[in-house]
């Protein structure tokens, strides 16, 4: 499978979890949208020392990953690029705060290496959150509750419409890319003289294809707002679970 | 006397000005009509279609829809009773389930959730796919795509149905299918294709375009079967006429 192909995998992929029929996915869109902006909010917000009780904000994606059955490994291999360069961040921090915090052993813990994990945790439950999000909600349930708390149209549509033509971009790479490979038999990957006809192709390609589908969407209706219907109402189930999160997210805060 | 759907007269249309894709279309078409557009590459039959929803305008002389000009104000009742299929169903799929992709229109036309979901079911039980509703869009076969597609335009209970080659890349037992299908209904239908044969399975009246004019409008039989005009107009006699010595050489 080329690197494009997968690239398309994973997204179908994504698209596959978060149609799945699970308790966690049936859960109202909007609540967890607000759930997952409040745990990042909460996160972010704990002192850099505050280690110990960052570590406890674990116990939000854990859960999560246990309700949707989710697969770990699947999510480590799926951010395996977000997850460095978030982690990336932090790694200064030792070589400017030396101040010494406590002695284990033979060595000295500084109050940098202590805000460099605490940089990186914050991060890398922040991208979690996200992706349980996402991993557990389609884009159009996302969308639709982002529209109920009135961010523009304009704004939603846009995010909807990019995460679609993603798709159909690496559709287009790939069929670039497989028609040039084939008569390129001994070459590794494009030549750097064709990148530009090449990039020029898929730009042409894609506006044309972008303005087919938007063509389709002016033909049934669309006049510039995404009606997303499904269930708008919040249940008793979806209040409990964004009570219990919200309570115990001020708690980890708070202890 | 049945009611007069569409109503082209003198169309003239051209992408630039020195060079006409379209001269002097007129025709019309009543309910319950089921026309073939035929034509070489390039004779104007998909430009032809896209005049008549709107999505090439500055035309000149009159595009009426059951009455209504085709102008850019007219444009959404327009579309509310004609549904297009495009030729390629990638480009009328973009959401990412089949129920949400056929729910699209109804939605857009403000209808009740209700009403959306009778609409879908209708839809997909009308061309037989009932078991595709939860399905994701890029699982499907081209095949089932294009049944896809057209439930899209079902949904919205439209009064014509225009189709911009429907019966390309199908395999016969989906091409087999899909004329079934179309046969089914009773909407006036503009089929624009290559498929001769199924031109001839699936319309009573052929239009054949060439450099965008009209260069015969009538009987789909009469038409097909005149190979001098076929061949004159860069076509052929459809399969099932070309008789079995030419598919033996």
């Amino acid at each position: 499978m080329s690197k494009l192909d997968h690239a398309l995998y994973e997204i179908h992929h994504m698209d596959t979890l978060a149609d799945k029929d699970q308790w966690l996915n049936r859960i109202h869109p909007l609540v967890k949208l607000i759930v997952t902006v409040s745990y990042i909010a909460v996160t972010v917000s704990f002192h850099k020392y505050s280690l110990a009780g960052l570590l406890r904000m674990g116990v939000y994606p854990a859960a999560l990953f246990i309700l949707g059955d989710l697969s770990f490994t699947d999510t480590l291999k799926r951010l395996r690029i977000v997850l460095p360069l978030v982690c990336f961040i932090g790694l200064f921090n030792p070589f400017f705060d030396r101040q010494p915090v406590t002695i284990l052993g033979m060595f000295t813990v500084t109050a940098g290496m202590i805000s460099m994990v605490t940089l990186m945790l914050k991060g890398i439950f922040s991208v979690l959150a996200a992706y349980l999000l996402i991993a557990s909600t389609s884009i159009e349930k996302i969308c639709s509750a982002l529209r109920m708390i009135h961010i523009p149209s304009i704004l939603v549509t846009q995010i909807l419409l990019t995460y679609r033509y993603i798709s159909l971009l690496l559709e287009e790479a790939g069929r670039i890319t497989d028609a040039y490979s084939l008569r390129a038999p001994k070459q590794k990957g494009v030549h750097f003289k064709v990148w530009g006809s090449l990039a020029g192709q898929l730009l042409l390609r894609s506006m044309d294809r972008a303005e087919a589908v938007y063509q389709s969407m002016t033909l049934r209706g669309y006049r510039g707002e995404f009606y997303h219907g499904g269930n708008t109402r919040i249940s008793k189930k979806d209040t409990a679970y964004l009570l219990v999160w919200s309570c115990l997210f001020a708690a980890l805060k708070l202890i | 006397m049945s009611h007069i759907h569409i109503s082209l007269e003198h169309v003239n249309y051209s992408y630039d000005t020195s060079h006409s894709v379209l001269k002097d279309i007129t025709f019309t078409a009543r309910e319950h009509d089921a026309i073939g557009l035929i034509g070489a590459n390039g004779a104007g039959k998909s430009t032809l279609l896209k005049l008549l929803v709107g999505l090439n305008l500055n035309y000149e002389g009159s595009i009426r829809i059951e009455d209504i000009p085709v102008e850019k104000n007219t444009l959404p009742v327009i579309r509310e009773k004609t549904g297009y299929v495009f030729q390629d169903s990638d480009s009328q799929l973009f959401l990412s389930t089949v129920k949400e992709d056929v729910a699209f229109a109804p939605r857009n036309y403000g209808l009740s959730e209700d009403e959306v979901n009778r609409r879908v079911e209708h839809a997909l039980a009308n061309i037989h796919i009932e078991h595709l509703r939860d399905r994701q869009i890029y699982k499907l076969s081209g095949g089932e795509k294009k049944m896809v597609s057209i439930a899209t335009i079902l949904s919205m209970i439209p009064d014509i149905i225009l189709m911009d080659e429907p019966s390309i890349a199908l395999d016969p037992k989906n091409r087999r299918r899909l004329i079934h299908i179309l046969n089914q209904f009773e909407h006036l239908k503009i089929i624009a294709s290559h498929d001769l044969d199924m031109i001839l399975d699936t319309c009573s009246r052929v239009i054949l375009l060439s450099n965008g004019e009209i260069i015969r409008d009538g009987n789909t039989v009469d038409i097909l079967s005149d190979k001098e005009l076929l061949e004159a107009h860069g076509l052929e006699l459809p399969l099932c006429m070309q008789g079995f010595s030419q598919i033996s050489h």
